[in-house]
């Protein structure tokens, strides 16, 4: 495995359309932690792991359509953001965004307990506002900044145009102000 | 809107979703964390950055999601592009298995009688590799202190159905397993109940996966409330096979077992005292 962990993502994809199940072994596993936080955030709550194995073998049936040149990343991840809604509506609820705060080690002051505490507490009042917002504005915020995606990349995943992103993107941040307030903590 | 005096310029941005050039506002909205800004809202993107950072998301070891990814392809076919060959490809495999565990019951019945400790011989059944002849079993050397399969860890019953491609099903004859573990990137699933009683389940349509050392006593066939099944009286050194290279990995003595092959799932329970028990037992699952 060690020279596969350097060979770039069109190497392994040009090896994995040869049937070379080694190769693409090599980019699931690059992109496994991606796509865990993508599917977890997106809503799939503890069926993470089905869905981002599900997309995975979907992605391999799937790469002689993949547009040779472009870029991977937003290509599988549509896949995983594809399977996380097939499973929601399949269970007839979302749950949203189900990341948890509670085991972080907040770097903010270990010094100061009190200043952490309400550091942390506005933490943990944005990731509820973040998690009320209504679906198509929870996706472009969790796309934007917590998978640090760019605009170009969030309207792939998400299968919306540039523009319908930017504008979700931005009523989503506003209404995250209302109800945080713009003070830094 | 509860923003103070500094962010109510952010206000005439409201409108203005392009970040280049449209912000008027005094300062600030530069190229925070080099990710640009969104219509002045700078401060709440690096916070929203920071929280993204500090949210643990679960995900298990990405090798172990490769590997289970790579089963699951391994057992279909091959190319990406052979898709429409899915269907007839798994009934070829079907009858691969069937074909197999009949020369392997057939070899096993024409190696009776007497002579047959002397020929070291391995027959494949049910996704075990059985090898025979050779030393006498119970106290073979082979039998290292107990490890466990890889990748092997506990799951809720409702987890091991879901990560593993094959059904999944349980004993009526028995109470709820205490135990449950999944493996090899979902290839086994394992329920555990007290006293030692183990059943294990495994994707059967894929190259053996387990071997036993068997001297005498040598497997007994079983034909019994529907079942074709083997049993192996006498304790014997367990292993696993490894994919990648084949080599064969000690796990410890195994205590009698009864393997059989069910709709292309292999199944060896082990621990049930005697055959009866166990045939019961494997009977029952449903």
């Amino acid at each position: 495995m060690e020279s596969d962990s350097h060979m770039d993502d069109d190497e392994a994809i040009t090896r994995s359309l040869d049937g070379d199940l080694t190769a693409y072994e090599a980019l699931v596993a690059r992109y496994s932690a991606l796509a865990h936080r993508t599917a977890a955030m997106l809503g799939a709550a503890d069926e993470a792991e089905d869905v981002v194995q599900e997309a995975f073998v979907k992605a391999y049936r799937a790469l002689a359509s993949f547009r040779r040149g472009s870029p991977f990343r937003p290509w599988l991840l549509r896949i995983v953001a594809n399977e996380t809604h097939n499973l929601t509506r399949s269970r007839g609820r979302r749950n949203g965004l189900t990341a948890r705060l509670g085991a972080v080690a907040d770097p903010v002051a270990p010094d100061d307990p009190e200043g952490a505490a309400v550091a942390g507490d506005r933490r943990a009042r944005l990731l509820e506002a973040v998690r009320a917002l209504p679906d198509g504005e929870r996706d472009a915020v969790v796309c934007r900044y917590f998978l640090q995606l760019t605009e170009a990349e969030t309207a792939e995943v998400l299968g919306r145009p540039v523009g319908t992103v930017k504008s979700s993107t931005h009523r989503g941040l506003a209404r995250l102000r209302e109800e945080v307030g713009g003070e830094l903590a | 809107m509860n923003s103070r005096e500094p962010h109510d310029d952010d206000r005439d941005n409201v409108g203005g979703v392009d970040n280049v050039g449209d912000s008027g506002d005094s300062g600030d909205s530069g190229d925070l964390l080099g990710r640009g800004d969104v219509g002045g809202f700078g401060d709440l993107e690096a916070e929203l950055f920071a929280l993204g950072d500090a949210l643990d998301v679960p995900a298990p070891p990405p090798a172990d999601v490769a590997a289970a990814v790579r089963a699951r392809l391994s057992a279909t076919p091959a190319s990406p592009v052979t898709r429409p060959l899915k269907r007839a490809h798994r009934r070829g495999r079907r009858w691969a298995v069937v074909a197999a565990v009949v020369l392997a019951v057939a070899a096993l019945t024409a190696a009776t009688p007497q002579g047959r400790a002397a020929v070291a011989q391995i027959l494949r059944y049910a996704g075990i590799e059985l090898r025979l002849g050779g030393a006498p079993t119970p106290t073979s050397p082979g039998a290292p202190t107990p490890t466990a399969l890889p990748g092997e860890r506990a799951v809720t019953l409702a987890q091991a159905r879901a990560l593993v491609r094959f059904p999944v099903r349980t004993p009526a004859a028995l109470g709820a397993p205490d135990v449950v573990t999944v493996a090899d990137g979902g290839r086994v699933v394992s329920m555990l109940w007290p006293g030692g009683l183990r059943l294990d389940q495994f994707d059967g349509t894929i190259s053996p996966y387990l071997w036993k050392q068997l001297g005498p006593p040598f497997p007994e066939e079983v034909h019994a409330a529907g079942l074709d099944a083997l049993w192996i009286g006498g304790a014997h050194p367990l292993g696993y096979i490894k994919r990648e290279d084949g080599t064969s990995v000690p796990l410890r003595q195994a205590a009698p077992t009864l393997i059989w092959e069910s709709g292309g799932v292999g199944h060896r329970l082990e621990g049930a005292g005697g055959k009866d028990r166990a045939t019961r037992i494997a009977a029952s699952l449903h």
